[in-house]
């Protein structure tokens, strides 16, 4: 029985090894934030942390993600309050919502490297992420807003360590 | 809106008995009126919407549409579908209004298929056709009104003053005079707010004019929405039920009429958790060869579904390709006794006898698949004799029915659980996941929840269909426009449906045409001689089941009548834009229509600088003007589209500009998030997305070669929004209709190639660029 270390809990799930992430995670852990959309890493709506990088967890098994940390939207933040969450909220990103989630994981593991991104950098990263909504460019001034957020953030703590 | 419908008599004709029998607007009744309203369910047990009216004696239930708890805070029950257009946030905006409600008191909540929460207008329950905040406006306003009526009275009491001296303002009535205050909690508490209003009493009320609305018109937090920043909102696929198990559909390589001659679970049964392969026996004719693995998990269902060997047969369409549905189309055009006729106005035959000039074209429309993020999906529970459906769903009112018919048994004995939905875009006004979920389930005796794979889900999408258009234009010595020939020859996916008050009666009543394959032909400009036909292609129809996709027949209508109009400016040597303008002079039944249009045309191509700047070679501009989606619930759009187009024909969008006239503004920030949804989806329409038919079957599977805009596609959008005062109109669809024609004007303007199908392509362009 697979142990999966998913927001900082270790949970075991009973489920095959070759059993892809995204359906352990929904349906034995019952976390139904994260979505299935197309089954074939083409549309992101799946869209999880391992290790902190963005990965489509539709074409992830059990067994890749062995003694890995996974975070899922649930995990994303105590209270819903990650910048990117909150920026979300302030532009009013999102119409039917399901690719959301993958759209917000997605764009913290971009902001999570790099807290200044260019237009052009925040589009190549989230251009594998389709939004039939077609809420994209919400999503764009919403990475920006919780990015700048985050250099604030950032900058007031250096601030208070100097 | 056809005003000649009324969908649920015919739903009840077409799928066994009703589910009650009176569907007038009693629910507006106040106090007791929620319990009294469920009583055609009482003896139904489970039933969400009577449980909730009878568990909630301490609240206060001014109507139907939402309830008021000992601790202030408002439930609004939203009747219509959410799919992204913030409708339930819409519905408990407008009812804030009246109410005088604080919107930090307002929830939402989604209905259940109990007849009392049909929309007033249409009487079932369906959203669609950008209908919902037209036609629920003054239902949500004179249901606020009645709330706050009734708790200022029983305020009034309470205070031992005259309710007319009481000022109501965020959850609090207060008496300036005597400082004297209760909320709208310390009211409900108090029991005393218990006034009725009869339905003359209730149209008796005068609402608030719009100089009086501190609600209305403001971008208020929608209350959806941090719910999907959390993944906490739940979609039908988030359902889960004790003792669930899970159904992956297998579906034929044919898209309609194969039927399975042998299933071989031998493999299937080797699968862990697999359970029971059920061939689905669709006595309501919505499927055809589908069979469900059912196992333990979803990913065992997929494993197992995976392993079935099935042999089928292909049945009468399996031959069949987009070039037959296209060819079939042409047949049938070139009939003179084909279709019937939408409009017919004076007499086209004698005015092309003296055209000056005639012009001929034909535009076509590939098939589109709908693709909502959320696959299709569907759970089915059996409790007693209860079907318990977990779904989000645009058309409760059928898909309970085909739930029921799946499940033979009377629609009354089906309760819907709406979901929010993830993505809708006319997709969920089907009703064909319903099958799956309750054959399986009653197959197995456990609640199934039934997942479509992608692939399921593009391949037996209900499509909007291949369409063919004939248009033939006659001028006259002028230029001017004396007579159209307008031909649509396409399936016909409203009478798929089998509800016959949804089709159009031909204008020389000779029969029922689907006017949601025409709407649109019927425009705005004055054309003295004018013929619309309607025609159904067969072939297409039994072949490829359509369905309605987002902003429907206007989405192709104004596709043929946009280009052609621009084609016969340039023939004439006209500005096309000031061609435009002529023609909506506004004369007889296009009266306001006509001049609202053309007033929104001005607003775009004056935020565009449409004609005020020589651009650089390679580019151009391309207008367009809508009245989608039909003629009685139009709204009005423009659109300037600006676009570069290089020497190999690849088409750079540079701007789209859209003004659009919505009468009244609920929620600008929504409104303009609508507008620009709707016009990406035009313009993905327009650019990127074609399915095709190939031995019966849709050859894309998934978005890999089904490829809607993705952001990197995203051109610059301008919106303007005109709120002038009239009737609210809508905004989810409209918008998606002027992208295709103003780009392909503007594709003209650029490069002198004129396109004729949807989508444009590179090489469409370059081999017009040559012609």
């Amino acid at each position: 029985m697979p142990t999966l270390n998913i927001n900082g809990r270790n949970m075991s799930v009973e489920a095959a090894n070759d059993t892809p992430l995204l359906w352990a995670i929904r349906e034995q852990l019952q976390m139904t934030g994260t979505k299935f959309g197309c089954g074939a890493g083409l549309c992101g709506a799946c869209t999880v942390h391992v290790n902190g990088e963005a990965v489509r967890s539709c074409q992830t098994s059990l067994s890749d993600v062995a003694g890995k940390k996974i975070t899922t939207i649930e995990g994303l933040s105590a209270k819903g309050d990650h910048p990117l969450q909150k920026a979300w909220i302030a532009e009013q990103v999102p119409q039917c919502g399901y690719c959301q989630s993958g759209q917000i994981m997605q764009a913290a593991s971009l902001l999570a490297r790099n807290s200044n991104p260019t237009k052009e950098e925040v589009i190549e990263h989230m251009d594998g992420n389709l939004c039939r909504c077609m809420t994209y460019s919400r999503i764009q001034k919403a990475i920006m807003r919780a990015a700048s957020e985050m250099r604030t953030a950032a900058t007031a703590t250096d601030r208070r360590a100097t | 809106m056809n005003t000649h419908v009324n969908i649920s008599q015919d739903i009840v004709k077409n799928t066994a008995s009703p589910a009650t029998s009176d569907l007038s607007r009693r629910s507006f009744l106040v106090g007791s009126a929620a319990a009294g309203l469920a009583l055609g369910y009482a003896g139904v047990p489970g039933l969400v919407g009577a449980d909730a009216a009878l568990a909630a004696t301490a609240h206060f239930d001014p109507s139907v549409w939402y309830s008021i708890a000992p601790d202030g805070l408002v439930t609004v029950t939203c009747g219509k579908a959410d799919m992204g257009q913030h409708i339930a946030s819409t519905m408990a905006q407008i009812i804030s209004e009246e109410l005088g409600s604080n919107w930090k008191d307002m929830r939402v909540q989604l209905a259940s298929n109990d007849p009392k929460f049909n929309d007033p207008v249409l009487g079932a329950q369906i959203t669609g056709g950008s209908w919902s905040t037209m036609m629920n406006y003054d239902a949500m306003s004179r249901a606020g009104a009645a709330g706050r009526i009734a708790l200022t009275e029983a305020a009034a009491a309470s205070m031992g003053v005259p309710a007319g001296e009481l000022v109501v303002r965020d959850s609090v009535i207060s008496h300036p005079k005597s400082k004297k205050s209760m909320t709208f909690a310390d009211i409900v508490k108090s029991g005393k707010a218990t006034k009725t209003f009869t339905p003359d009493e209730l149209k008796a009320i005068k609402l608030k004019t719009a100089d009086q609305y501190t609600m209305i018109g403001v971008s208020v937090p929608q209350l959806d929405i941090p719910s999907k920043t959390n993944g906490s909102a739940k979609y039908g696929i988030d359902v889960m039920l004790p003792g669930m198990v899970y159904g992956k559909v297998v579906t034929p390589p044919v898209r309609f009429g194969a039927t399975v001659k042998s299933v071989d679970d031998s493999a299937a049964r080797k699968v862990p958790g697999f359970i029971k392969a059920v061939t689905l026996d669709d006595k309501t004719g919505t499927t055809t060869g589908w069979v469900v693995a059912v196992a333990d998990t979803y990913a065992n269902a997929r494993r197992a579904a995976d392993a079935l060997k099935i042999d089928y047969e292909g049945g009468p369409n399996a031959k069949l390709s987009s070039e037959s549905l296209l060819n079939e189309a042409r047949r049938l055009q070139s009939l003179d006794d084909s279709g019937l006729f939408f409009v017919k106005d004076g007499d086209t035959a004698a005015a092309f006898g003296t055209a000056a000039k005639v012009i001929e074209a034909e535009y076509t429309t590939n098939i589109n698949i709908h693709a909502p993020m959320e696959p299709m999906n569907a759970t089915a529970q059996l409790q007693g004799d209860i079907w318990h459906i977990y779904s989000g769903n645009q058309f409760a009112t059928r898909s309970g029915a085909i739930a029921a018919g799946a499940a033979g048994v009377d629609p009354k004995f089906v309760v819907m659980h709406q979901m929010w939905l993830g993505g809708g875009f006319g997709r969920r006004l089907d009703a064909d996941m319903m099958v799956p979920a309750v054959q399986a389930a009653k197959a197995v005796g456990k609640p199934v929840k039934v997942i479509y794979s992608r692939e399921n889900d593009m391949t037996m999408d209900f499509s909007r269909p291949l369409t063919f258009q004939k248009v033939k234009a006659g001028l006259d010595g002028d230029g001017k426009l004396i007579a159209l020939n307008h031909d649509v020859v396409s399936a016909w996916p409203t009478k798929r449906w089998g509800i016959p008050d949804f089709l159009t009666p031909s204008v020389d009543k000779k029969g029922g045409l689907d006017g949601f394959t025409v709407n649109g032909a019927d425009f705005f400009y004055t054309v003295p001689n004018h013929n619309v036909r309607a025609i159904l292609n067969e072939m297409a129809h039994n072949a490829t089941p359509s369905g309605q996709l987002r902003s429907v027949a206007p989405g192709w209508t104004f596709w043929a009548v946009e280009s052609m109009v621009d084609e016969l400016a340039h023939a004439v040597g006209k500005d096309p834009a000031q061609y435009r303008i002529e023609m909506l002079d506004g004369k007889g039944a296009n009266a306001g229509g006509a001049q609202r249009l053309r007033n929104t045309l001005l607003a775009a191509m004056g935020m565009s600088g449409y004609g005020t700047k020589q651009l650089p070679k390679g580019e151009g501009m391309g207008v367009a003007c809508v009245s989608s989606q039909e003629r009685a619930t139009a709204s009005w759009t423009a659109c300037v589209a600006h676009v570069a187009v290089a020497d190999s024909g690849e088409v750079k969008v540079k701007k789209l500009t859209v003004a659009t006239d919505v009468g009244t503004q609920v929620h600008p920030d929504n409104i303009r998030a609508q507008v620009e949804g709707a016009a990406l989806w035009g313009l993905s329409l327009a650019m990127y997305e074609k399915a095709t038919l190939k031995d019966g079957g849709i050859e894309q599977t998934n978005f890999d070669t089904y490829t809607p805009l993705r952001m990197s596609q995203v051109p610059e959008v301008a919106i303007s929004v005109i709120a002038n005062g009239e009737k609210a109109t809508g905004v989810g669809e409209p918008a998606v209709t002027v992208i295709a024609p103003a780009l392909a004007n503007a594709i003209f303007n650029a490069c002198g190639a004129r396109v004729r199908s949807l989508p444009i392509t590179a090489e469409a362009v370059k081999g017009a660029m040559k012609a």
